[in-house]
């Protein structure tokens, strides 16, 4: 029927439009979370690089402390040395010196030496004369190194004026060893030296960060000391040299690199470094984090938004539908009412193709008056309650239905029979209805008999538009009338078909 | 309309949950690491691989940290000491053949090794090798090489003057008479083996071996008396310099046409002296005639490895232990270097990779081939009479005493030490 379909059509309307408000919620949803999202982790990244600046540069001022605290250390030592007396006193180079008592007084200072080094992995604790001659451990690593230069160069190693003593590595580009030379007397040098990887000691930390480097560096920037031994003698490479030039203490941060340097003993840089990825790798497990979290916010808020959407929308739909109904559905006889009957049947005539067959059937209650009068308008009600009901049997589903007037009826034929005549199936429909009338509505006591005078206009033969056509079928329904009642005209006829 | 209050009192506690999450205490694990360590003498060769073999070792063994301690020998044995007597002894040492004797005299100074021979692979070495580092029937050391020392001769300098490769005492004398007038000496060589290089004199000149069967004295003063007097004329004939003034670097240099030292030092002391273009070679054991050769010479396990007795950790120190002597990682960095391993595995690892030859491995198989070699008596590396022996002879050599008396002083205080 007509009113189904038309109220089809507009719950899929409706329907369309809650689709259209869950997408449009569930997106916004997903922007706002995903805006979130991106925003936690922006303040993620600011803080974790922070963080990491502050414990890296934290763990540079520690391992600072712990060079200063091992070359103090160290310098301590060299400076015990200072206890025997001869040790300062004596001169090798001396031309007046007694032979013999020259080896007494250097295997003096030699077991005095030993003894203060007793328990330090020193590679040289000893004394080098002008002459080059040593007294105490000299290794014949450091003799071979420096030949004859011994003690020239390592006096030019004495940088600190004060207390004329001063540390180096890298003599020659050998950086194995580290020397610290503190000058006894003019002709004299106190030499220690020492691995550099003895320094592991001092830098070793398994707890640092994954990634991270330390280095050593003299003021040249090359490395002395190096987390990665191969880097040992090499110049600290370009894109970690170009971020601490200039600096002395500092953390520099930026999208390559995490830099961290400070400046110690004998103007050397500790150097911790870490590419910016590497702690950034950590944010993007956490970058997962939030935006799983986010996903499961924005999942969750959609599907209970969609929960409300249609729970909220139920009521309102069905209230919509109800009012639709009421606006174009006659409440007493559940069919059309005259606004949306012209309005379907002229909808349709506008589609309709000249090869195609309609009817519109107009239908009068004869003596309908006399039922109201005599039952009462109740029963009149319930009577042309009962027509629309006998309408709907009558007619199939497709054909429009509709009350145009107090007890006045009209049916727009969408249907045909292909094996009949169409003005018979027309006829067959309206000889039904006709029956239907004569055989139910007899009143209570069959005094007041009830019949209908029907008359039918045919597409396109009688007219074309619903004016057309209406005209028609209600000149035929007159004539029906005209005729006695209870009886159909087919406009064109002018006759009864009984 | 129930399920939605729950779903929305669901979603309202969702943020909840996670802040609660996020307030759970944390705990993060820390590396734990079980710290032994390792003693060693040695030059910078070993020193460098030894730090390097050490750092593979951590590698494999991620859970046991190392730290080292080590020196040149010059102090190491009064380090040595210290720590012995002071029960600040390193996990596993590298010792020398004498302390077995000064510190263990009953086997009960070191660990049991054989008690860690489920971790160490003893099946590596004989019993005959094993049976150098047992005191009392206990295992306390492994032997890594053995040793002897050796006269090592800077052939093509020798050739210069017309020189052959010295083989008897005279020899030297008659090189130094050669070599003199450019201020050349024949040999130069540290206090130590200066002291056993006399000893040899001594024994061949006397007859006499310097300690009996019975480990007691077997010198007189008399012998004693011979070695302070070659002392005192090798540098008077400017065959040799006084062991103060010697230095390594005039090996290097060509002011020394030799050295004696040990076959673990043969590629450290001469090294340097070949890449400077030198042919070098082990000599016969110096004797009076060269029929001689080989007499009165000792040898003795190189060096040691021992566990400590006092160990926490002596598991971890067995598994170090058998690193440093049986892996393949620690006999290619160690090479030859302590001379000829004892380890069958690590010789084997040699042989494949044909790293057995050079000086080092000539003189092994000198010291192998030559016949009269008796093994050392860790008496005879008794640092104490060695210092009193460069005393008598400075003594004599600037006339503070005659070498007389400095003999008789001298077996004065060896009978005193062998007593002590």
């Amino acid at each position: 029927m007509a009113d189904k379909e038309t109220e089809k059509a507009k719950m899929q309307n409706v329907s369309r439009l809650k689709l259209s408000l869950i997408t449009g919620y569930g997106l916004i949803v997903i922007a706002a979370v995903l805006f979130v999202s991106v925003i936690a982790v922006k303040k993620t990244d600011a803080v974790l690089k922070n963080q990491a600046s502050s414990m890296v540069s934290s763990l540079n001022v520690q391992m600072k402390m712990n060079m200063n605290s091992y070359l103090s250390r160290m310098e301590t030592i060299g400076t015990l040395a200072f206890a025997e007396e001869s040790s300062y006193r004596y001169d090798a180079t001396d031309p007046n010196n007694d032979e013999y008592e020259a080896l007494n007084t250097e295997k003096l200072i030699s077991d005095k030496l030993y003894s203060l080094c007793i328990m330090e992995n020193f590679v040289d604790y000893g004394i080098v004369y002008r002459n080059n001659h040593t007294v105490g451990k000299i290794s014949n690593g450091t003799a071979t190194l420096f030949n004859d230069h011994l003690f020239t160069d390592l006096s030019q190693i004495v940088s600190r004026q004060r207390t004329k003593d001063g540390w180096t590595a890298g003599y020659q580009d050998n950086f194995k060893r580290i020397y610290y030379v503190k000058q006894i007397h003019e002709n004299a040098l106190l030499v220690i030296s020492f691995y550099a990887s003895e320094l592991q000691s001092v830098f070793d930390n398994p707890e640092t960060i994954n990634g991270m480097e330390i280095r050593l560096t003299n003021q040249n920037q090359d490395i002395i000391y190096s987390s990665q031994s191969y880097e040992v003698g090499l110049p600290l490479s370009p894109e970690i040299a170009e971020r601490v030039q200039n600096q002395s203490s500092a953390t520099v941060i930026d999208n390559a690199y995490l830099v961290s340097v400070n400046t110690c003993g004998d103007d050397w840089y500790v150097i911790c470094s870490i590419p910016t990825k590497q702690i950034l790798r950590e944010k993007n497990e956490m970058q997962l984090y939030i935006l799983f979290a986010g996903l499961i916010a924005a999942v969750l808020a959609v599907a209970m938004g969609a929960i409300l959407s249609v729970k909220l929308a139920e009521p309102v739909t069905n209230i919509v539908s109800e009012l639709d109904t009421m606006a174009h559905i006659d409440q007493l006889t559940g069919i059309l009412n005259k606004r949306s009957f012209e309005e379907y049947t002229e909808n349709r005539l506008a589609h309709a193709f000249n090869f195609e067959e309609h009817a519109l059937i107009l239908i009068d209650i004869d003596n309908f008056k006399g039922v109201n009068d005599t039952l009462g308008h109740s029963y009149g009600d319930k009577v042309l309650s009962a027509v629309g009901g006998m309408m709907r049997t009558v007619f199939p589903d497709q054909d429009y239905l509709g009350r145009i007037g107090g007890d006045e009826f009209a049916v727009f034929l969408n249907t045909s029979e292909s094996d009949m005549n169409y003005e018979s199936y027309v006829s067959s429909k309206c000889e039904a209805l006709c029956e239907g009338f004569r055989n139910h509505y007899t009143g209570d006591d069959g005094k007041y008999k009830i019949s209908a005078s029907i008359g039918v206009a045919l597409f396109p033969g009688h007219g074309k538009t619903f004016k057309e056509l209406y005209k028609n079928a209600d000149q035929a329904l007159y004539a029906s009338k005209h005729r006695g009642k209870d009886t159909y005209t087919i406009f064109g006829s002018q006759e009864g078909k009984l | 309309m129930k399920k939605i209050r729950i779903c929305l009192l669901a979603l309202t506690m969702f943020p909840f949950l996670l802040s609660s999450c996020a307030e759970k205490q944390v705990i993060r694990a820390q590396q734990e690491q079980t710290e032994i360590t390792l003693s060693w003498w040695g030059n910078d060769d070993r020193n460098e691989y030894t730090i390097e073999a050490v750092r593979e070792f951590e590698r494999l063994h991620p859970e046991i940290k190392v730290k080292c301690s080590y020196s040149e020998w010059s102090g190491y044995e009064s380090r040595s000491r210290v720590q012995m007597v002071s029960a600040t002894e390193a996990d596993v040492m590298q010792i020398n053949f004498s302390w077995l004797s000064q510190y263990s005299p009953d086997g009960k100074g070191y660990y049991n090794i054989e008690d860690l021979s489920d971790v160490i692979d003893l099946s590596n070495f004989s019993e005959e090798m094993l049976a150098y580092g047992r005191r009392g029937g206990i295992l306390n050391a492994i032997p890594i090489a053995m040793n002897t020392e050796t006269l090592y001769i800077n052939k093509t300098l020798y050739q210069s003057y017309g020189l052959d490769v010295p083989q008897t005492w005279d020899d030297l004398f008659h090189a130094a008479a050669v070599m003199k007038k450019d201020d050349i000496y024949p040999f130069g060589a540290a206090a130590k083996s200066v002291w056993l290089y006399f000893i040899t004199y001594a024994e061949q000149v006397s007859g006499k071996p310097f300690m009996k069967d019975d480990h007691s004295i077997g010198f007189s003063a008399a012998e004693f008396q011979l070695m302070v007097e070659l002392y005192v004329r090798m540098i008077q004939e400017h065959v040799m310099p006084q062991v103060e003034y010697f230095e390594r670097i005039n090996i290097d240099n060509s002011i020394y046409g030799g050295t004696v030292a040990w076959v673990s030092d043969a590629e450290n002391y001469l090294g340097n002296a070949m890449k400077n273009g030198n042919e070098v070679v082990v000599a016969d054991y110096t004797a009076i005639t060269p029929e001689q050769t080989g007499k009165g010479w000792y040898a003795k396990p190189a060096t040691l490895y021992a566990v400590s007795v006092n160990t926490d950790h002596p598991t971890e120190a067995a598994q170090l232990l058998d690193f440093l002597l049986n892996s393949q990682e620690m006999a290619l960095l160690q090479g030859i270097e302590k001379g000829i391993p004892l380890s069958a595995s690590a010789r084997s690892w040699l042989e494949e990779e044909n790293m057995l030859n050079g000086l080092q491995y000539e003189a092994s198989l000198c010291m192998e081939q030559t016949e009269g070699l008796s093994p050392m008596y860790p008496f005879m590396e008794n640092t104490n009479m060695l210092n009193a022996f460069i005393d008598a002879c400075n003594a004599v050599l600037y006339e503070k005493q005659t070498a007389e008396d400095a003999g008789k002083e001298l077996y004065k205080m060896a009978l005193s030490g062998l007593k002590g």
